[in-house]
């Protein structure tokens, strides 16, 4: 009797599992139907992508010794923006005036020159091979006729100098450099 | 190459496609079920640019990419969305923030757009009351995120397009201080950080855009004709279309031609140059100007609203 029961029991859970294995398949069939129905769906969007291939390195800078880095030197700063081919652009960047300790301790001055910035608007995206574009611009007033190149990308080259004063504490000194981008034809 | 998450919902899975009819276009790395996916496309595009070379370019920088490049929001659905993706091999800080600015232009026909976060004055700002979700978030390489917009305008507010910017900024994830290599040195490190300014705009009603000349010339300096246009909107929405110039001459004969993107808000002056190819061309010579909201690949059709077009012919000074 015992056995009987625990057979039925036993069958039971065998058809609830296959119920329920069969509950949980028939979405994927209704799937595999979809698909069989399916169509391709796909709409093209215009992007906007600014990006920093490379910080402006000053390497190693010594007390009392101010160290300038060109907008044509390999360790210039690099922006590149990628986008619809010769669309307008509006950049902006904001520059620091000073350069912190991490423990905010003590400063030195950076400081960016009204030639300090070059736009590339070719697909060049390297400071030492300058392509077409506006070199040597002010980096704080870029110029207002920017326009993204034909093939779709443009890069800012960016110099400074740093003013490390003779008491300067040694040691690691950080600063932010933001490049805003807008078309302006949108 | 783009992630395929950017082509289709992060939350569906791929399927094989079978059986689909061969007239039927299909997209490798796409495919969607009518049933199942249909819900899930929430907006109208789940497809973005296909920038393979530059995206291969940005893997060793840091930045993102931010697509589409104008977010429409209608007073019915009230909802719009953005796609963000990080093609860089480092995480990427993203934050997400609202803006001000308009394209304006000097007297050189320079067009600029400045952002103002307060004080702003405008009616037809949308600040304040468009909300993103999220605002921060840290993107992993290769991943992306959309972030959706919801806006809450005021109950009165007046039939009309109502502006605000979209600024996502990003920045390297990790950041390290180099330490000196010589003893008693002093390092730098800055931290390069990039804000990507998109427009969002919010429409109500119907809206016409009708765009109307104030003044117009054609002067020639140097080697090129430098033609000034000054327009103005005459309705409660912006202008989008494209500025045509061709420059001819005496018999029609097409010496030079260029467009570009044309975004007028109130009122803007455009310049365009057009250069004096060398070719057998008769004086006097005039520009032909034509503007129309038609011509933008980078604006879907149905975002675009129709409005007038404009023509005029210019003799060259």
């Amino acid at each position: 009797m015992r056995n009987s029961i625990s057979k039925s029991l036993a069958r039971l859970v065998s058809i609830a599992t296959i119920v329920g294995f069969a509950s949980v398949l028939k979405p994927s069939v209704a799937n595999a139907q979809d698909v069989a129905n399916g169509s391709a769906t796909a709409s093209v969007q215009a992007v906007l992508v600014v990006t920093s291939t490379a910080a402006l390195v000053f390497g190693n800078v010594f007390q009392g010794v101010s160290k300038s880095i060109s907008n044509a030197n390999a360790a210039a700063g690099i922006f590149t923006i990628t986008g619809q081919g010769l669309s307008g652009l509006s950049m902006y960047m904001q520059l620091p005036d000073y350069m912190s300790t991490a423990t905010g301790d003590d400063r030195m001055v950076i400081s960016f020159s009204a030639t300090d910035a070059s736009v590339d608007s070719t697909t060049n995206a390297t400071p030492t091979t300058f392509g077409t574009g506006w070199q040597n611009t002010d980096p704080h007033n870029i110029n207002a006729a920017t326009t993204m190149g034909g093939g779709g990308q443009a890069a800012l080259f960016l110099g400074g100098k740093v003013l490390p004063t003779v008491d300067q504490t040694a040691g690691a000194y950080t600063g932010d450099i933001i490049l805003t981008v807008a078309y302006n034809g949108t | 190459m783009l992630n395929t998450e950017l082509l289709t919902e992060k939350s569906l899975t791929q399927k094989p496609l079978s059986n689909v009819p061969s007239n039927l276009k299909e997209i490798p790395g796409e495919c969607c079920t009518n049933t199942t996916r249909r819900g899930f496309l929430l907006g109208k595009y789940t497809l973005l640019s296909l920038l393979f070379l530059s995206i291969l370019a940005l893997r060793a920088g840091a930045g993102v990419l931010v697509a589409p490049t104008v977010v429409f929001i209608s007073d019915k659905g009230r909802t719009g969305r953005i796609t963000v993706q990080n093609p860089t091999d480092k995480p990427q800080e993203v934050t997400v923030f609202f803006s001000f600015g308009l394209p304006t232009s000097d007297s050189l026909g320079n067009v600029t757009v400045r952002l103002s976060d307060s004080s702003v004055t405008d009616p037809n700002s949308a600040l304040g009351w468009v909300k993103a979700f999220p605002r921060k978030m840290v993107l992993q390489p290769n991943s992306s995120q959309v972030v959706r917009f919801r806006a809450r305008p005021p109950k009165d507010l007046p039939e009309g397009e109502y502006w605000s910017r979209v600024v996502v900024r990003s920045q390297d994830g990790e950041t390290s201080l180099p330490a000196p290599t010589e003893e008693g040195a002093i390092t730098t490190k800055l931290n390069m950080i990039m804000q990507t300014a998109i427009m969002l705009k919010y429409r109500k009603g119907n809206l016409t855009p009708q765009l109307e000349l104030t003044e117009t010339s054609a002067t020639i300096e140097g080697e090129k004709v430098s033609v000034m246009v000054a327009m103005k909107t005459n309705s409660n929405c912006s202008y989008v279309g494209t500025l045509a110039c061709r420059l001819l001459d005496a018999s029609d004969k097409e010496i030079s031609h260029t467009s570009v993107q044309l975004a007028v808000y109130r009122q803007l002056t455009r310049r365009l140059e057009l250069p004096l190819t060398d070719g057998d061309f008769t004086r006097p010579y005039h520009v032909e100007i034509g503007i129309s909201t038609s011509g933008r690949k980078d604006i879907p059709a149905e975002d675009i609203l129709p409005g007038n077009d404009l023509s005029r012919a210019l003799a060259v000074q």
